[in-house]
């Protein structure tokens, strides 16, 4: 079949230029294989001429991507998962990464890039470290290749078509040739998620995966090394992309967490979630590796640790990438990706380069043997490589407890080899459990990157230690009790530790660059890098720890339930709000977003306010609303503050009326609505004619049967046809039942109800007794048994000539007093009009509707209000948190990414 | 032997140690029941949203009520303590963590799985009005 108005080509392009990266990664793998292996300059030729190739189709699948996007094709599936007409041309690179596929290709992108720039420059260790490269390369280059070969899923493809994804192939409307034209659905793509709608999802996810991707390099190169045996000349060109990959992987983490702060309402920039976590780790030993290498180039000590803490980090970032897209946190994290169906492969991938980059470790390890000399006590490279040690435990116990989901899958009940017997759930306090275990660590981290400058390779004569250390040692001293007087941290000793530690690592390193350093630039890498990682830890303790709630509400729910953390903010009143009188001034309406508009006055009296604060909702038919905080940035402190509800958010419910509730119940049940029982007696029904209370019965000749106190039995039925007179054929028949009605004082009547029928309608002579107020139908003959259907109902005089269908509920409504009140709320329809008829208890200032009849289950469901106050207002709930001094750690976030790049120029120069 | 050993064994101590607390740290998934039987004990619930019950929000006290049921079919009055979460009513799974009181389930936290974009494919227009 031809499809009318697709655009194919571009999607061709797309999957011709992933099979052409896919290939040509291979062909360069095998190509620097046998250049090794012959020395033959041609097959290197042959090899960096595949990785160009690679290098093209890698280019080619991220235009063909954009060019989709850019051009609304929402024909690819892609596409329309991850954009819409109305997405502003800025946020499609967010679209671009936002799905699973998309961040596969940016992982790709940057790997091509950093392995262009290693092929010109790695010299010796080309082959090798390339082959790595082109290996990794291949993977990821399947997992969008989306084939499925022997009914195996290999990859998932951005380039597939809508009618071509596995769940929509075969169905009817992919039958069409013209489906893009003849449904409206394809017009429009379902849209980008607001949330991710921000300037931070454009250029953090970039920055983050070319953390990951510089991760790679260290990695191929200590490869190449292992494979080679060469295991000491790596350490140099390797030192600058450590630290590279330090500053880049830990700039993107940062930009995560002032993501968070920033625009997305977690009420933090740091919360231990497993997806930050598996982040986070790499970061952790990629410093660790960075410091070794270092330690390794300066004392020739340590090379195996240089070598496992490279090879980890990579691994890590491989461990990383299947826990966020395998589906497996699904429980524990509230922004893992979900299972693409991929895990598998992703499992292989990891598997892969873990045993064959530990396999060459283990094979090599007797040859990394290095000098004993690096054993002094007083000498640097000792804490360094004790700093090491404690950055692999940190990492070690954060991807531990992140992985508890992991180890639910391998050991718990329902895992592969079952041990435990209750599955395990991550900790409950999470940031506790991390806290109790890396505010140690910190601690320890933060007062040997202070001692570490005054240390010397080698040894360190005492007099030059302790001359070095004493004036920063007092001046810290000084710095801290500061602080602590201002924040009150006397009491804690853990934080006070911490809070000296950071201090005392801030002013070491000022000392040892202005020292030792002469204040040179070209020195300054590790002390500016040292500087603002000890400023984070100081700026993380004191926003962390004396973050304040200042929205805490003077309702009390008891002694057990925590503190209430949202304030309830009406339109026009004043709420304390800390030392603040917040006020709630209105609501705005931008497109999508709801402002929220609350002004702070220092004092009731002011005329003008402090500032005002404009958090907003943003609506979206996907998400719901999604708050976004607004924050006032003061140099000491920051107000944090967002919306948790709004009474714009409640159900529409009837002018005076709020807390709209639905309860669903059948006859006998009983169900609780603000502090009333609330239960279902019976249903009524009437049909028009007023006719209530029908019973059917059902009659043989000469049967009797009850109906109230009357007793009905059937005579006779009688049958009259009519024929045509042509044809002799059956027109219509009229058939009756003759039945006698006995009182129960003992009158009997007869009553003859009947139906007539030809071929397309059947018409009821029904019987109406109205001395009784009697009304009889004869519905039908039963045709196995022959008996008659007779429905009997008893008419209601005054509603005689409604033509109203009534269905009400009997309900009664018992308070707390246990005073009971009946009510009848009921729904009518009259000639395809529904109409309600409420209740309402005005004492107790409840309403009640009876909605709607459930078919399935027979239940009845009624609408519950309660009255509003005359005088009710609009109102909001509010959390506003003061982070105090938070600018120090995105000060010191800045210093720690220039620091590490300063380093790597440091680096490159030497 | 070298001061880098006995750093070592301290690592691989220190790391025993992560695991050891670690494991006594993590809850464990439970039902109701057995959360009920321990009140005050703070466990793991995964349940969902029971759709029938009434659900409600009291923004004066702050207080949302619902009913879930868990993975036991056990059916469970909740109190949270916040705001109802964005989104609710659509959740396909809800994470509690919390205490079970005399008169309901205390949730301090809620995480909530909701059905993502990626599963509504099956809605497709035509899909249902067209068939041949």
């Amino acid at each position: 079949m031809e499809y009318v108005g697709e655009h194919i080509l571009p999607g061709e392009i797309g999957r011709l230029s992933v099979s052409l990266a896919f290939a040509a990664a291979l062909v360069a793998i095998i190509g620097y294989y046998l250049f090794e292996k012959t020395q033959n300059s041609n097959y290197r030729k042959l090899a960096r001429s595949a990785f160009a190739a690679h290098s093209v189709g890698v280019f080619g699948i991220v235009l063909s991507l954009f060019y989709l996007l850019l051009n609304h094709y929402f024909e690819y599936d892609y596409v329309f998962k991850h954009s819409s007409l109305d997405l502003e041309t800025r946020f499609v690179f967010s679209a671009f990464w936002e799905g699973q596929e998309g961040s596969f290709i940016l992982w790709l992108f940057w790997h091509a890039v950093l392995g262009l720039i290693l092929m010109f420059t790695a010299k010796k260790w080309e082959s090798y470290a390339m082959m790595v490269f082109s290996a990794v390369q291949a993977f990821l280059a399947s997992m969008v290749l989306g084939i499925y070969p022997l009914g195996l899923k290999i990859g998932s493809s951005p380039f597939i078509l809508m009618r071509e994804t596995e769940d929509n192939l075969g169905l009817p409307w992919t039958q069409f040739a013209d489906y893009l034209d003849r449904f409206p659905y394809f017009m429009d793509g379902s849209g980008l998620n607001p949330l991710l709608q921000n300037y931070w999802m454009t250029i953090h996810p970039p920055t983050l995966f070319l953390g990951f991707a510089s991760t790679l390099v260290p990695f191929a190169l200590a490869m190449a090394a292992l494979f080679k045996g060469d295991l000491k000349s790596w350490v140099k060109p390797t030192i600058p992309w450590a630290f590279f990959s330090v500053g880049i992987l830990g700039l993107g983490i940062l930009m995560g967490g002032a993501w968070a702060y920033e625009a997305l309402s977690f009420g933090g920039f740091w919360a231990w979630d497993p997806v930050e976590n598996s982040s986070l780790v790499p970061w952790i030993t990629m410093a660790g590796a960075a410091h070794l290498l270092i330690v390794f180039r300066n004392k020739r000590t340590g090379l195996a640790a240089a070598f496992f803490m490279s090879i980890l980090t990579f691994i890590l970032i491989l461990y990383s990438t299947f826990l966020t897209r395998s589906g497996v946190l699904g429980d524990s994290s509230v922004h893992a990706f979900v299972d693409l169906g991929l895990s598998g492969q992703l499992l292989i991938y990891l598997l892969f380069f873990t045993l064959i980059s530990l396999g060459l470790f283990l094979y090599r390890y007797k040859q990394m043997k290095t000098p004993d000399d690096g054993d002094d006590l007083s000498s640097r490279e000792f804490w360094m490589f004790i700093a090491s040690l404690v950055l692999l435990i940190s990492a070690f116990q954060i991807i531990f407890s992140t992985s508890i989901p992991v180890i639910n899958k391998l050991i718990g009940p329902e895992g592969l080899i079952p041990i435990l017997e209750d599955a395990m759930a991550p900790p409950l306090d999470a940031i506790k459990h991390y806290n109790s275990w890396q505010l140690p660590f910190a601690i320890i981290i933060a007062l040997l990157m202070a001692i570490g400058q005054f240390l010397k390779y080698g040894k360190t004569s005492l007099k030059f230690f302790w001359r070095g250390i004493a004036v920063g040692f007092a001046s810290s001293l000084v710095v801290t009790a500061l602080f602590a007087q201002l924040y009150d941290f006397w009491r804690d000793p853990l934080y006070l530790s911490l809070l000296f530690a950071a201090v005392f690592a801030s002013v070491s390193n000022l000392w040892f660059w202005l020292k030792k350093g002469k204040g040179k630039l070209s020195f300054a890498g590790s002390s500016v890098a040292h500087m603002g990682f000890a400023l984070i830890l100081l700026g993380a303790l004191i926003s962390n720890a004396r973050k304040d709630i200042i929205s805490q509400s003077q309702v009390s729910l008891g002694e057990d339930f925590p503190s209430n953390e949202n304030a309830l903010m009406e339109l026009g009143d004043t709420v304390p709000m800390g030392q603040y009188q917040a006020v709630f001034e209105g609501m705005e309406v931008e497109k999508d977003k709801q402002f929220y508009q609350v002004s702070y006055f220092k004092d009731q009296n002011d005329d003008s306010p402090e500032f005002t604060l404009r958090p907003f909702l943003q609506m979206s038919e996907q998400m719901g609303p999604n708050p976004n905080p607004d924050t006032k940035h003061f140099w000491d402190r920051d107000i944090y503050t967002h919306i948790t509800y709004s009474s714009d958010l409640e159900a529409p419910s009837p002018e005076g009326y709020k807390n709209e509730a639905e309860i669903k119940f059948n006859t006998g049940d009983t169900a609780l609505y603000r502090n009333h029982f609330v239960i279902l007696d019976s249903l009524e029904y009437r049909s028009p004619g007023g006719l209530t209370e029908t019973a059917q019965l059902m009659l043989n000749r000469g049967e009797s049967a009850s109906y109230k106190d009357y007793q009905i039995s059937l005579d006779s039925v009688s049958v009259n046809a009519r024929m045509d007179e042509e044809t002799k054929a059956l027109r219509a028949a009229k058939i009756t039942a003759n039945l006698q009605v006995l009182a129960p004082n003992g009158k009997v009547q007869i009553v003859r109800p009947a139906f007539i029928i030809d071929d397309q309608t059947k018409e009821y002579r029904d019987t109406l007794l109205e001395e009784y107020n009697l009304a009889l139908r004869f519905e039908d003959v039963e045709t196995s048994s022959k008996k008659i259907i007779l429905k009997v109902s008893t008419q209601l005089e005054e509603f005689k000539n409604s033509q109203q269908t009534v269905l009400a509920a009997n309900i009664r409504v018992v308070n707390v007093m246990g005073n009971e009140f009946s009510i009848q709320p009921a729904i009518i329809n009259e000639e395809d009009f529904t109409e309600y008829r409420d209740t309402s208890l005005e004492a107790a200032g409840l309403k009640f509707r009876f909605e709607d009849v459930d078919a399935e289950t027979g239940d009845i469901v009624l609408k519950a209000w309660t009255k509003k106050d005359e005088d009710e207002k609009p109102f909001i709930v509010q959390k506003a948190i003061i982070f105090p001094m938070i600018n120090i750690l995105w000060i010191g976030s800045i210093l720690m990414v220039i620091g590490s790049f300063i380093a790597v120029w440091q680096r490159l120069k030497a | 032997m070298k001061k880098t050993h006995i750093a070592i064994i301290i690592f691989i101590a220190i790391a025993i140690g992560a695991i050891m607390v670690t494991i006594n740290d993590a809850s464990t998934y439970v039902g109701f029941n057995q959360a009920l039987e321990q009140k005050g004990t703070k466990y793991t619930v995964i349940g969902y949203l029971d759709t029938d019950a009434p659900m409600d929000y009291d923004a004066r006290a702050n207080r949302f009520t619902f009913t879930a049921i868990d993975k036991e079919g056990e059916k469970q009055k909740v109190f949270y303590n916040q705001p109802k979460p964005q989104d609710f009513e659509r959740s396909e799974e809800i994470t509690m963590k919390g205490f079970a009181t005399d008169s309901a389930f205390v949730a301090e936290e809620i995480l909530m799985k909701c059905p993502s974009k990626y599963n509504e494919q099956n809605e497709l227009a035509g899909y249902d009005t067209y068939q041949e």
